[in-house]
């Protein structure tokens, strides 16, 4: 049920120090590339490049990057099947049309067009991940200040980083307390104890509310927030390396403009 | 005397629809002085406390601060938080923010302190507590006792006069709770009024200079801690139990010991009593020598060829950053708390031993040893290693000799 959380790899990663700029523009450059291109070697290219970054320099164990990315990549896999299945095409290889309004089709182009968004989808996760495991939420937080987003929603969301945990932790404990005395041994009692687990999550979080306000009084809160402004500097390497991966992705994008399996 | 900072006169205070939690107490605290509130689980320890900076209003009785009557208008109440600092139990819920440096920053950013200041007072607190490097880590993955750290420094960054502490060491192992409590003393030793709640006497008995018994909202018993502890009605009308120390000095006591007038407070005391009922007056053996190391003053880098010159000698250290000190230069520490003591325990066996300490506590080890001689007849002489050019040791034993 509590697997290893996104936010603690992020803090520990290999790229933490780098500035958080460089790899915001990474990971939003690949995106948008992975948008504009129409041929599917562009996308595999991104997807290569950064997942081995975030492998090698980033330091990210294979396993965990292989089970953040496999669980979107299953859903983005049905999504091509139904693509080709549903989509027509000149070159047809196979069909049925098994009810009057539904027609299954396997076609040249069908193919090519699911292919070609399967390579899309997983290029663009290549690049979320690449955020999401590079650049912890608190580093964010500096940018969407800098970005002028309104005060209290960045106040708002600090409060919410810093309670998610809280909150997790407390419900990891409820949960464990329920599952030494059975609690989810029966199909009617898991249901049951799920709700009493609830019920005790939504006491405890109102309890701890309190005592945030109460907290937040003792040190006379008075609507502000600190964050630690300073980002790390812009360094020549990594920023040679980000132009040279944009240059050398834009290449791509346009070298393999078309470009189909089939 | 130095002045009184905080008062209560008759406070009262009842929850909403519940039993009355503080029924009529009175009492004062000096500047300067380290107080425990000790009671059972309910006895009003926490209501009391929520009192000191306006969190809860008694309905009757007068709070005050400084001699003045507590006012409970927002901008009064601003300036007595930042005054007297709060630090929650549960740390955890006392830290707000998503990052260490962010949670220190909290209260110097609300109090409206320019950029460099909340720089300043973020550095300053989280070297107080010796978290220097921990300002981009997330509270989630700290341990324990950094937590609590977090929640002092964010409190200390407001630089407040008084320091309230909810049950300061729940939560802690032992040697976190003995770390916790000599960085208690450290700012004591800055000036700062220190009160504490706790159930714990073994705690609370060798460090307070007061203590006040709590139960059912009722003051028990206000008064020095071996008067408090040593009373067993008080105690066990008080739900506690009394100090092993107080219960051995009352047995040894019956048996023909002569016990002083100022009951033991640790075993350094208790050891006194028992070797000089044992040898009359005075140890026979030539006491060895406390040698001080100011840590401060830069020259810790001959430190430990220092220490490998003298193979007998054993290191303690006192506060967080001679802890630290010791760490970096890969100096293995003996004595982590309580360290005077013990180093005055060895002297009395005719063993060497090397204080390491900040400059602000440098003092204090000479006056606590100037005052254990004075009361024991024993001497044992205290050399400063920055200041000694030649190696200490020799050069003070020649000064036992002559005294001898």
């Amino acid at each position: 049920m509590f697997e290893e959380l996104l936010e603690d790899v992020a803090q520990k990663n290999g790229l933490r120090e780098v500035n958080t700029y460089i790899k915001l523009a990474a990971g939003l450059s690949a995106i948008v590339l992975c948008l504009l291109s129409t041929g599917y070697a562009s996308p595999l290219f991104i997807a290569l490049v950064l997942s081995a970054t975030v492998l090698l320099l980033a330091r990210v164990e294979l396993r965990t990057y292989a089970e953040l990315f496999l669980v979107p990549l299953w859903f983005a896999l049905m999504s091509a099947i139904v693509i080709v299945l549903i989509s027509g095409g000149e070159h047809v290889f196979w069909s049925w049309d098994p009810l009057p309004f539904l027609s299954l089709s396997v076609s040249r182009e069908s193919i090519n067009t699911g292919f070609f968004i399967l390579c899309r989808v997983i290029g663009s996760m290549s690049a979320l991940l690449f955020i999401a495991l590079t650049t912890p939420m608190t580093d964010l937080f500096v940018v969407m200040r800098n970005a002028r987003v309104p005060d209290f929603v960045i106040d708002l969301a600090m409060i919410i980083y810093r309670t998610i945990f809280f909150l997790l932790d407390q419900v990891q404990q409820i949960y464990r307390a329920q599952v030494m005395r059975l609690g989810y041994s029966g199909w009617r009692e898991s249901i049951h104890t799920f709700a009493m687990m609830c019920g005790a999550a939504f006491i405890t979080s109102w309890d701890a509310g309190d005592d945030l306000v109460r907290a937040m009084d003792a040190r006379c809160y008075d609507g502000k927030f600190a964050l630690l402004g300073e980002n790390r500097p812009v360094e020549l390497r990594p920023l040679a390396a980000l132009v040279t991966f944009i240059i050398v992705a834009s290449v791509a994008v346009v070298a393999s403009q078309g470009m189909t399996l089939l | 005397m130095s002045h009184i900072i905080l008062e209560a006169r008759d406070v009262r205070y009842r929850y909403p629809r519940g039993r009355e939690a503080i029924g009529g107490i009175s009492f004062h605290f000096r500047r300067g002085e380290k107080i425990a509130l000790v009671g059972p689980n309910g006895a009003g320890k926490s209501t009391l406390l929520q009192m000191f900076n306006g969190m809860i209003r008694p309905d009757s009785g007068t709070m005050l601060f400084d001699n003045e009557p507590i006012r409970y208008d927002t901008a009064s109440l601003r300036q007595l938080r930042r005054r007297v600092g709060f630090v929650l139990q549960n740390a955890d819920r006392q830290i707000i923010a998503p990052t260490v440096y962010q949670d220190v920053a909290f209260g110097p950013t609300n109090l409206g302190y320019d950029e460099a200041g909340v720089k300043e007072a973020v550095s300053t607190a989280l070297r107080q507590v010796g978290l220097v490097g921990f300002e981009r880590r997330p509270p989630h993955q700290l341990s324990g006792g950094e937590k609590k750290r977090v929640a002092i420094a964010g409190v200390l960054a407001m630089d407040p006069d008084v320091l309230v502490f909810d049950e300061p060491t729940s939560g802690l192992d032992p040697s976190g709770s003995e770390d916790l409590m000599e960085l208690l003393d450290e700012l004591n030793h800055d000036g700062k009024t220190i009160v504490i709640s706790t159930h714990d006497v073994e705690l609370a008995y060798p460090w307070a200079d007061r203590a006040i018994l709590l139960a059912d909202g009722q003051i028990i018993r206000e008064d020095v801690p071996d008067v408090a502890f040593g009373n067993t009605r008080y105690v066990r009308m008080a739900h506690l139990s009394v100090p092993t120390l107080l219960e051995l000095s009352a047995e040894l006591e019956k048996r023909g010991f002569v016990i002083p007038e100022r009951k033991p407070r640790s075993v350094l005391d208790m050891i006194h009593i028992i070797e000089s009922h044992l040898h009359g007056s005075g140890s026979h053996l030539t006491p060895g020598t406390i040698t001080v190391c100011n840590v401060d003053e830069g020259n810790t880098a001959t430190l430990s060829t220092w220490v490998n010159a003298h193979p007998d000698l054993v290191v303690g250290a006192m506060g967080t950053r001679a802890k630290q000190c010791a760490v970096q230069e890969q100096i293995a520490l003996e004595f982590t708390y309580g360290v005077i003591d013990k180093c005055i325990l060895r002297a009395l066996r005719g063993r060497d031993s090397l204080i390491l300490t900040p400059g602000s506590m440098v003092g204090r080890v000479a006056v606590r040893v100037e005052a254990y001689c004075k009361e024991s007849g024993n001497t044992i002489s205290v050399v400063n290693l920055n200041t000694a050019n030649q190696p200490p040791i020799t050069g003070s034993t020649n000064e036992e000799m002559k005294e001898e």
